[in-house]
């Protein structure tokens, strides 16, 4: 069945399209990543690796790196336990699944910037309803133990949703005989879901996990919006700070090196996740 | 019992997913001196008045409808460009795979904030500021990487025996593709549009930059308009987030019927 | 079935082949050919009825047949604004003429080339009649890259009704305040202190300053930085104090924004405010809880030293790559006419940047409290006027932060913030 090249037609289109947005792009990021360009110094000189040796310095870059590990691992994390626990319980037959189902994909469907204006109001000390229903005074996005917490619990009510309703699809293309069969053999509910479910899942799991953890490395409108980044800092992303870098400051060589920087974590995050669980995707 | 229980953690699942929207619904229809204090949950005298002003004078509804173009055409490029992808990759044979794989991916790699400058640049020299056009090509281009990863597994769960069986009746890789693979992967492809389609509506920061007026603007873009330099009128706010997050249910649950129908159609069929 | 999902189909092709169309056909320049110019200015939302500027807008086209202006808003928080305004007039946008500014951003983007010096637009007798913060602050190099369009400063929010049962008047001293505000809301624990802007943010960086220069502190000192001065540890110190020490602000005041003061305030829940002007209207307004009992204050200093407050406001200036500059020029002066700044303040409360306007006798009646604003405003002190300003106030907000949320001592963060500063500018310079 496998006609040599036949599918270069079929991915063409696809590529062509990639290359047309996004290679420019990329080029220039990388290419302004080598220079100091300080717009209203009037500086712009090629500089090699020097941005990047001072990255290694950066403190304020180290932070930023461990806030944001740190937020990729809890959020995706919970998130995949979650989004499976959701989508198993929507995979069942019973009265009301479309509207159960459209309303798990509520906090999905939420503008990212009106509902992090949302949370942030929620977790107001003195007026927000968490306080008000748990009766007590925290100072969520004020207090530095809380802030990044506060953060990615909304991240993860937001994008459980996104896990749920691939790994939803996931399981609906697993054949029913399979269960069935199974069952006959005597397997009891969390034997079958081990031995059965989750390792047909395991495709789709590992690409929503890839997806979730390339967003969620370069979160940035959410917590933005939420804290800015403070207090001091403490929930200060690495899209934040290259924000910051890029926009505020203006310098354009110095935040161009940032996001390359975090180019380069997600994709070392990317082959990590396919080396250690999905080979078989790509090379089958 | 058993079946209470489970209607008991579907509440709370729905409860914590809507939750927060519920709260929104109530928020837009108090006072605004209301907005700020709590107790009481409830509105004591509920009131339209920030719905009517959503209205007043800010072409809601073509900001609507520019939204709606911009989401839906990108939903139908972004499967059409990324289901052929995906087909190629997952049935055909293609050199280089995980190459492409990963180049493909490696367009949602960089932060969209070190881009979007670069970009800019682009949609100016094309003469695409302000359109609709510019936010199509842009979003479709960043949804590729999902639509193709998520359609190629999809589309690789479809048994070979049934491609080969179209190929001895005559069926050439196009046909197949539509007549055998695209219905059977229909959960994967629903899936994927839900996706597309809802990062489309929400996208916030290539819209704000590509757009100026309400010619190409989108809703979230228009929503950060409410808010004056200090001043943040919540109550207007929380009705323009109602009133543009619950179309958007209703048209994923009338969407959802129909594909699944669609599904269990082409399964009898096929 | 198969009928509806071919509907849907057809829908979203045919909205796809329509975008497309609609992508093609779009924006001829109107100017072209019938021998009208059209500009466009840019601007951030104005509150109240969007009528007022378009009724001003149509006035200026009265005046200058031949001249069309589109007025297009931008989205209000000014990160995204000075986003906007960074990517495209470093891609040499030229399809808007006139912008407005924060007041921290004129010598930056002046020193990046993107604005139209427009000194000459500034008469000696408009010169002489504007307040001399905003003056500073559009200057670069002894010349002019914006106009004032409107004014604004820290002010001081006190409850008239609880202070007067007492028989206190406005605190002028900061110890005078927390003597106050303890005394106040004694006995009442639904009442805060004295609430402020503390969250890592611009916001945050103006309301420290406050404190530094009521204590003769500062930022820079004949071109030296100053940012470790005993006088500003002190007046740092004294702000985290009052979270922890004299416990008259709350500990939320560490994540607090204008809106949430405003609305806690707006409540009838603190005794103390700081805030900008653009409360007093909300406050003063028919529904307020709190109408009638709210008085306004310069801010208090440290003993012994005056009082300062932070200046805020927007300016308009020439976008450099404009291809109107006369006509942009004309439109500049219109905005920021007596007239119109008149206009804006009866209209929709901005406030003029022009003092004999507080002398106006219809803004006097209709205006009271505007008016009499004057003296504040007179003393209203810009930030560091530098085209640095951003790069300086991205290392400000995490040590200030730091320090109010007691993560470093006051001393360590200044400290901290002064190596930096310094090695920012001896780098640059």
């Amino acid at each position: 069945m496998k006609n040599a090249d036949k599918g270069t037609g079929f991915i063409l289109p696809a590529l062509l399209l990639l290359a047309a947005v996004t290679i420019y792009p990329l080029i220039q990021v990388i290419n302004l990543s080598f220079q100091r360009r300080l717009l209203i110094f009037d500086v712009v000189e090629f500089v090699g690796l020097q941005n990047y040796i001072f990255l290694l310095e950066d403190e304020r870059f180290r932070d930023a790196l461990k806030n944001t590990a740190y937020f990729t691992t809890l959020s995706v994390l919970s998130e995949l336990v979650l989004g499976l626990a959701f989508a198993l319980l929507l995979n069942r037959t019973f009265f009301g699944k479309g509207v159960a189902r459209a309303f798990i994909l509520v906090p999905w469907a939420i503008p990212t910037v009106v509902s992090a204006k949302m949370w942030e109001w929620m977790y107001n000390t003195d007026f927000g309803i968490f306080n008000y229903l748990l009766g007590t005074k925290i100072n969520w996005l004020g207090d530095p133990q809380w802030a990044l917490n506060a953060a990615i619990f909304m991240d993860v009510w937001k994008t459980t949703p996104f896990v749920a309703i691939i790994l939803l699809a996931g399981l609906q293309v697993i054949p029913r005989d399979l269960h069935s069969a199974a069952r006959v053999d005597g397997a009891g509910s969390v034997s079958l879901f081990l031995s059965i479910t989750l390792p047909l899942l395991k495709p789709v799991i590992l690409i929503v996990v890839i997806f979730r953890c390339l967003d969620a490395f370069r979160i940035f409108d959410a917590v933005y919006v939420l804290t800015g980044g403070g207090p001091a800092n403490t929930t200060e992303t690495l899209s934040i700070y290259t924000y910051k870098v890029l926009f505020q400051t203006l310098q354009f060589g110095y935040g161009s090196t940032l996001a390359v920087a975090v180019f380069l974590c997600v994709g070392f995050i990317t082959v990590a996740f396919i080396g250690l669980i999905g080979k078989r995707f790509v090379h089958s | 019992m058993k079946r209470r229980i489970f209607y008991l953690v579907l509440t709370v699942v729905v409860l914590y997913s809507a939750g927060p929207l519920i709260w929104q619904v109530l928020t837009s229809l108090k006072t605004d001196h209301e907005l700020t204090r709590i107790p009481p949950l409830l509105p004591g005298s509920p009131t339209l008045t920030h719905y009517i002003s959503v209205f007043e004078g800010r072409m809601f509804f073509r900001i609507m409808l520019n939204s709606i173009v911009v989401s839906s055409s990108t939903t139908v490029l972004a499967i059409m460009i990324g289901s052929l992808c995906a087909f190629g990759l997952a049935k055909l044979r293609v050199r280089y795979k995980p190459v492409i794989l990963g180049f493909i991916l490696s367009a949602s790699m960089f932060p969209p904030i070190a881009t979007v400058s670069p970009l800019f640049m682009m949609i100016k020299a094309a003469g695409l500021r302000d359109t609709w056009f510019a936010l199509i090509i842009t979003y479709t281009t960043f949804s590729l990487p999902l639509s193709v990863w998520i359609l190629t597994n999809f589309f690789r769960e479809v048994p070979d025996e049934i491609f080969r069986a179209a190929r001895i009746d005559g069926c050439t890789s196009f046909q197949s593709y539509a007549k055998i693979i695209l219905p059977l992967s229909a959960p994967g492809i629903f899936a994927t549009a839900i996706l597309v389609f809802i990062f489309s509506w929400n996208e916030f920061l290539y819209a704000l930059t590509f757009t100026s007026t309400e010619d190409s603007r989108t809703i979230p873009v228009a929503i950060a308009l409410f808010p004056g330099i200090h001043e943040i009128p919540w109550g207007e706010i929380a009705a323009a987030s109602v009133i543009v997050t619950i179309p958007l249910l209703v048209l994923i649950f009338a969407f959802q019927k129909k594909i699944i129908e669609g599904l269990t159609a082409g399964a009898v069929k096929g | 079935m198969k009928g509806s999902s071919n509907t849907i189909s057809i829908f979203l092709i045919l909205s796809v082949v329509f975008s497309l169309i609609a992508g093609c056909e779009k924006k001829v320049p109107e100017s072209a050919g019938s021998g009208t110019v059209t500009i466009v200015f840019k601007h951030g939302k104005v509150p109240g009825d969007p009528e007022h500027m378009k009724r001003l807008l149509k006035k200026f086209e009265e005046q200058n047949p031949g001249i069309n202006v589109i007025d297009e808003t931008l989205p209000s928080t000014t990160d995204e604004q000075h986003q906007f305004y960074v990517i495209n007039l470093e891609a040499g946008a030229s399809d808007f003429d006139v912008i407005s500014m924060d007041v921290i951003w004129v010598p930056e983007f002046a020193r990046a080339g993107w604005l139209r010096d427009v000194s000459h637009l500034m008469s000696e007798e408009k010169r002489k009649d504007t307040f001399p913060g905003p003056l500073e602050a559009i200057s670069f190099e002894d010349r002019f890259f914006a106009l004032p369009w409107y004014i604004d400063a820290g002010l001081l929010y006190y409850r008239k009704d609880l202070l007067e049962e007492l028989g206190f008047g406005p605190p002028e001293t900061w110890n005078k305040l927390i003597e106050i505000a303890k005394a106040v809301s004694r006995g009442s624990d639904n009442l805060y202190g004295f609430i402020w802007q503390g969250k890592q943010y611009e916001g945050l960086v103006c309301n420290v300053l406050e404190y530094f220069w009521s204590n003769d502190g500062d930022v820079f000192r004949d071109g030296a930085v100053v940012l470790d001065s005993p006088q500003n540890i002190e007046a740092l110190t004294f702000m985290r104090d009052l979270v922890v020490k004299y416990k008259v602000s709350p500990a939320l005041v560490t994540t607090a924004v204008e809106e949430s003061t405003r609305h806690i305030f707006g409540n009838g829940k603190a005794v103390f405010m700081r805030n900008w002007p653009y409360a007093w209207n909300i406050f003063d307004s028919d529904g307020s809880l709190i109408k009638g009992k709210v008085g306004v204050a310069p801010l208090p200093a440290f003993f012994g030293k005056s009082s300062a407050s932070t200046l805020g406001g927007w300016q308009l200036g020439i976008n450099r790559y404009t291809r109107h500059p006369e006509v942009a020029e004309r439109l500049l002066n219109f905005l920021t006419s007596k007239k119109t700044q008149k206009y804006l303040a009866l209209t929709v409360g901005y406030k003029p940047t022009l003092r004999s306007l507080y002398s106006d006798k219809d803004l006097m009646r209709q205006q009271p409290f505007m008016t009499g604003l004057h003296d504040i405003f007179m003393k209203a002190r810009p930030r560091p006027v530098s085209p640095y300003y951003m790069m300086m106030t991205q290392v400000l907000q995490p040590e200030f932060s730091s320090a109010i949320s007691g993560i470093k001592t006051p001393a360590a963060a200044l400290r901290s913030a002064q190596r930096q500063v310094e090695h920012m500018l001896g780098a640059n310079r």
